[in-house]
């Protein structure tokens, strides 16, 4: 047992240390990256400017917009990672014809999926991290708060939706392009959990859509949280409705993954694209 | 063949399925029929041997090397490698396997050679101690360690193909499929390629390999049996010498000879056969006749030479060869239709 999960673990830094030769091997990428980054903050710091005394007690979360913008966007960025990374992993592997040699391989295909995607958490880590780091030394954001129950909302939120992912991914497996969940998510939660503007300004027509979407509760328990400073019993509920969503996506998410992966290879079509 | 099956193919067949038929037909759209790559297929393949899987374009090898190489589900039937089933024990099924294809797109351009190299050894479950010792192993047995350093774009179109041959190796597999080993490479190139194979086959523990390729001279020279497929299904199998014998008893010689006169051969030539020719250039004789396969004729021959103080300045043969034989299957097949 110990032996297989330290092989995993092998593997998983193989893929790893192949993304990251492969990321330095386009070193102006990087530093477009956290110039852009560094752009964003600094053009939400001054439009946050407009808001300077804003005072409503309804959105608490927003007195400074500056911090709600940050978090959503470091929020946002993690969880898009983790809800595209593996689909896009197995689309990038299929478009530069290196699938078939991975899956060569004495490896499984979901570990090759996770694997895959490793490095792009390993990234959306750092980018999350800039964010917030940016906020924090140039424009005087602070943040407070139980760092740790941060983090566990994080991941909470990523796993439900690596779970999405992993509907996600069995769709490019089987339909190779055209992916509804990405489509639906990707737009979905920049407009309706909060990143941008509170979602108590939706109307009751979007804000059903917006309680259905598992960002919209991470970014809720994180801001909550990070901004203004609550405890695990005042995050109950955000906490609780991620765990629901847990339960309910991880097998089926997985259940349709294993289907997807016989048809491909039922049909000879894991390698195309 | 005493030697232990490495490899074996039990009745496999290969429909690939419409994708999505329920949907088309829900929304009327037409849907293309099945393809049928494999019927009814079995061969065994030995340890240690070298296996030639040659038939035309679309005759189904490529299905067949991925089946074993676990990348594709059989319809019906098995394949067992060293004992594991294909679909049941898929994973250790690609520990006993190499694969090689000329296909250059499936490393990554940017990285290096032995990055490449390191990255698919992890993958295998080597450490970075055997990775690195294995990597410089193969990459001086196949003349790239200079290279080794090179990103994989910047490589010649030869080198690309050595590379994945190294990576078929990583992992020394009891089982090698090699999908046209040669064709990119230079003749020099090409002849240390084959001699590496025959090496590998030959070593010890021998390695058995499954070879497809379109070069038939190759296969020829390399493989100890080899099948003919065509549609799907295996039209012939068996050594060369047999499959060349089975499709034509006759060869064609041609002896160069000096020290006699072209009335002097015709006589005693006319003794041996009913019918040869004789023709005079640059001061010998060009002598050919056609002989049963297997027979005494050319020890006849030289012995009458011999006898007559003539000088053999050289002896050919004409034979039919694997292509003659690819092409009598496939014309028996259009006449089938």
């Amino acid at each position: 047992m110990i032996k297989a999960f330290l092989l995993l673990l092998r593997r998983m830094r193989a893929f790893v240390v192949r993304d990251f030769q492969l990321a330095v091997s386009y070193r102006m990428e990087f530093f477009m990256r956290v110039l852009s980054i560094l752009i964003v903050v600094t053009t939400l710091y001054f439009i946050s400017r407009i808001f300077e005394g804003f005072h409503d007690t309804r959105f608490e979360q927003w007195q400074n917009p500056l911090a709600a913008w940050l978090t959503g966007l470091a929020m946002l960025n993690y969880f898009m990672t983790g809800f595209s990374s593996l689909a896009t992993a197995i689309r990038q592997e299929q478009m530069q014809g290196t699938l078939e040699s991975v899956l060569l391989t004495p490896i499984s295909v979901p570990t090759v999926i996770i694997s895959s995607s490793a490095w792009d958490y390993v990234q959306a880590t750092f980018y999350s991290f800039l964010y917030l780091f940016f906020g924090s030394i140039f424009f005087d954001v602070e943040y407070r708060g139980n760092f740790l129950l941060a983090l566990l909302f994080l991941i909470l939120t990523t796993l439900v939706l690596a779970c999405l992912g992993i509907l996600s991914a069995s769709f490019a497996m089987v339909f190779k392009r055209g992916d509804p969940f990405g489509m639906l998510l990707g737009a979905g939660s920049a407009l309706f959990s909060g990143v941008f503007f509170p979602t108590q300004l939706l109307d009751s027509g979007f804000g059903k859509v917006s309680r259905l979407l598992p960002p919209t509760y991470g970014l809720d328990g994180i801001r909550r949280v990070l901004i203004q400073g609550q405890g695990l019993n005042e995050v109950r509920e955000p906490l609780t409705t991620l765990c629901i969503f847990l339960i309910v996506l991880l097998p089926f998410s997985l259940w349709v993954f294993g289907r997807a992966v016989r048809r491909a290879k039922r049909e000879g079509s894991l390698i195309q694209y | 063949m005493n030697r232990p099956v490495a490899v074996s193919l039990n009745h496999l067949s290969k429909t690939y399925p419409t994708p999505l038929t329920r949907l088309k037909q829900l929304l009327r759209r037409p849907i293309k029929p099945a393809v049928e790559a494999l019927r009814d297929v079995s061969f065994d393949v030995h340890e240690g041997e070298i296996f030639g899987l040659i038939g035309r374009n679309g005759a189904g090898k490529t299905t067949l090397t991925k089946i074993v190489a676990t990348l594709v589900q059989p319809t019906s039937g098995s394949v067992a490698v060293r004992g594991f089933d294909s679909v049941s024990d898929d994973e250790k099924v690609r520990a006993q396997v190499g694969l090689s294809t000329a296909e250059e797109r499936s490393f990554y351009w940017r990285l290096t050679a032995e990055q490449n190299l390191m990255f698919f050894a992890r993958l295998y479950g080597l450490s970075d101690d055997e990775a690195r010792r294995r990597i410089i192993e193969i990459l001086s047995r196949l003349e790239l360690i200079e290279l080794a350093t090179r990103r994989f774009g910047e490589l010649s179109t030869g080198n690309k193909q050595r590379l994945a041959l190294a990576r078929a190796m990583l992992a020394e597999p009891p089982v090698l499929l090699l999908d046209e080993p040669t064709r990119s490479l230079d003749p020099l190139a090409a002849s240390s390629m084959r001699e590496l194979i025959s090496s590998l086959a030959g070593g010890n523990p021998p390695v058995s390999i499954l070879l497809t390729s379109h070069n038939l001279a190759e296969v020829e020279e390399l493989c100890e049996r080899v099948a003919i497929i065509s549609k799907g299904q295996i039209r012939a199998l068996d050594t060369p010498q047999n499959l060349r014998t089975r499709h034509k008893q006759t060869e064609r010689v041609q002896f160069d000879v000096r020290g006699l006169v072209k009335e002097q051969a015709s006589k005693l030539f006319s003794a041996l056969f009913n019918e040869f020719e004789v023709a005079e250039h640059s001061e010998a004789l060009a002598i050919s006749f056609t002989r049963e396969s297997g027979d005494d004729a050319l020890d006849r021959v030289f012995g009458m030479l011999h006898d007559n103080h003539a000088m053999v300045l050289s002896v050919e043969t004409e034979r039919a060869t694997l292509l003659d034989v690819l092409e009598s299957y496939e014309t028996e097949k259009e006449l089938e239709r």
